[in-house]
């Protein structure tokens, strides 16, 4: 499906690179989703653990926000979201929902904290808070990608 | 390539010149240096070596054996101050320089109000004649140090336009009011903008209770008694224990500093009927209490038992296989956080008591700046479902002892 949906948009990419005159800035809003505004100086991050930090295989992730509110998914709620863990991954685009698979973990249920069981090695770990719909806010409240070393 | 040439050209040519300036200036003779007096001297008088001073000091100065004379009287034995600031001695057959650094007191004052940056920074006072050049010997106090505290350094207030003001629109001075009461607030003259936002002419509501107009100069404290409302609200919802209250509206800008002038309301007083029953009280055990999952548990991220804080530290919370959220929703697994400051912990089968002893976080927030007094506080927190109500088991944290510090007050003499 999401293969399906990847090489349709790289189709269309194409479609559009090969066309003479529209401008591509044109396609990226006519597909975004409504984005919810953040708090001013909302922040999201990580208690636990902090960047550079040797872990165990398994421990929890704490998470902070600062300036607005945890709700569950589907909660719509001005200053309210619910936090995704991005692990191993770069930043998602921000107009659209954020994936769920193994690599972008959900907290829906207005979660603070989560278990993780990571292989040994280095990973990288990222916070961003999604809206009602699984999408950032405007501007996306993120943390800072930090990474840890499993032991 | 030429532009280049002719700037090298420039820079040489200025550099010759300071440098025929500078023997120019070594090769003058040094200006007559005034005798001192035998055993003169001059000190702080109220001011050690190593103490942590405010970041405006009213500094005195002390001599001995020798009189104050302003700038430019030509009288033995005479001199003036003069305050070196994170600075060395300057060369003794020099005028002392006049800059930041180098405080005159010319007009024989003997002592100063100053402003500091916090930080470290050394004082030493030097005595020059009326041409400000030191004495001969040099009369000099000891190089003290002296750290400022960062509590105390004066942020600069917003301007504020003439004709602005806060006014309560409910409830009215003199009235009877229930134990919780609707205030809105009103504004004219500004415009409304969340906290830290800085945008000119705007600010944001803090409902003082029961206290007071804070210092003018510093953030408005955020505690029980000091309401902010940082996203701009113009309405809330309190609860008050019977008897009379004073309520006060004050606007801070994005830093929640008071404008300049302060926009503040005036005092009114409301009385809170003693015998208003509460009926919500009444009617919601009725409704049962929502289960909780096993293993939940509620915990402090910070501060932890036995922590000593700062009076403004921000209280953050853990909470471990549930989730947040807002009060009103209604969901299974879900509540919203409470803590409650200085009180045991209340009745677990009835909404929680909203007050300044039981805060709610019915926005889903998961961490909260707040203003404790100095000395030993108890802080606990509890979770509760839509309605305010503990979950059964209830979800509640120890409750921890903090000792907030003392943090030295900028000295009010004038």
């Amino acid at each position: 499906m999401r293969h399906g949906r990847f090489a349709t948009g790289l189709l269309f990419f194409s479609i559009i690179a090969l066309a003479p005159a529209p401008t591509p800035l044109q396609i990226a809003p006519a597909r975004a989703m409504d984005r919810v505004a953040s708090a001013p100086s909302a922040q999201v991050y990580f208690h636990y653990p902090v960047d550079g930090l040797r872990v165990p295989e398994r421990f929890t992730v704490k998470i902070g926000l600062k300036e607005m509110g945890v709700a569950p998914a589907g909660v719509v709620k001005p200053f309210t979201g619910h936090h995704h863990l991005l692990i191993d991954t770069d930043m998602v685009p921000l107009d659209q929902p954020i994936p769920s698979d193994y690599n972008h973990i959900h907290l829906g249920g207005g979660q603070t904290e989560v278990v993780l069981t990571l292989p040994q090695g280095t990973h990288t770990l990222q916070l961003l808070l999604g809206d009602h719909q699984h999408v950032a806010h405007q501007p996306p409240i993120m943390s800072k990608k930090i990474t840890i070393y499993v032991r | 390539m030429g532009r280049f040439a002719s700037l090298c050209l420039v820079i040489i040519l200025v550099a010759m010149a300071m440098e025929a300036r500078f023997e120019a200036g070594a090769q003058q003779p040094a200006p007559a240096r005034s005798p001192s007096a035998a055993k003169a001297r001059i000190y702080f008088v109220d001011l050690k070596d190593g103490t942590t001073i405010p970041s405006k000091v009213k500094i005195r100065f002390g001599i001995e054996n020798m009189e104050i004379a302003p700038a430019g009287i030509i009288k033995p034995n005479t001199g003036h101050h003069h305050l070196l600031i994170d600075t060395g001695l300057p060369p003794a057959d020099q005028p002392i320089p006049s800059d930041f650094n180098h405080i005159h007191f010319g007009n024989g004052q003997t002592e100063a109000e100053i402003t500091l940056p916090a930080g470290e920074h050394t004082l030493q006072l030097l005595l020059g004649d009326h041409a400000h050049i030191p004495h001969n010997p040099p009369v000099v106090s000891e190089q003290i140090r002296v750290r400022v505290d960062a509590a105390t350094v004066e942020k600069t207030r917003t301007p504020a336009p003439a004709g602005a003001s806060v006014f309560l629109v409910e409830p009215v001075d003199g009235a009877t009011v229930g134990r919780n009461v609707k205030v809105k607030f009103g504004v004219s003259g500004m415009d409304l903008a969340p906290a830290g936002t800085n945008k000119p002419n705007s600010g944001h509501h803090h409902l003082l209770i029961d206290t007071p107009l804070p210092p003018l100069d510093r953030e408005i404290p955020s505690d029980l008694n000091h309401l902010h409302f940082g996203r701009a609200q113009t309405e809330t919802e309190i609860t008050l224990a019977p008897g009379e209250h004073t309520l006060q509206l004050l606007l801070g800008d994005h830093e929640h500093l008071p404008h300049d002038p302060p926009i503040y309301s005036k005092v009114i007083r409301v009385r809170v009927a003693n015998a208003a029953p509460e009926k919500a009280a009444q009617a919601a055990p009725k409704e049962g209490r929502q289960p909780s999952p096993p293993d939940a548990a509620v915990y402090f991220v910070y501060p932890t038992k036995g922590e000593s804080i700062y009076p403004n530290s921000t209280i953050r919370f853990g909470l471990r296989n549930m989730g947040v959220a807002p009060a009103g929703i209604a969901k299974p697994n879900t509540g919203h956080h409470h803590l409650l400051i200085d009180v045991e912990t209340p009745p677990l089968d009835q909404p929680l008591p909203s007050d300044l002893n039981h805060i709610h976080f019915g926005n889903g927030q998961t961490e909260k700046k707040i203003t404790l007094s100095s000395g030993k506080h108890t802080l606990q927190l509890i979770l509760a479902d839509e309605r305010h109500i503990p979950h059964d088991p209830p979800v509640i944290s120890e409750r921890i002892e903090v000792f907030v510090k003392t943090v030295r007050k900028r000295s009010r003499r004038r």
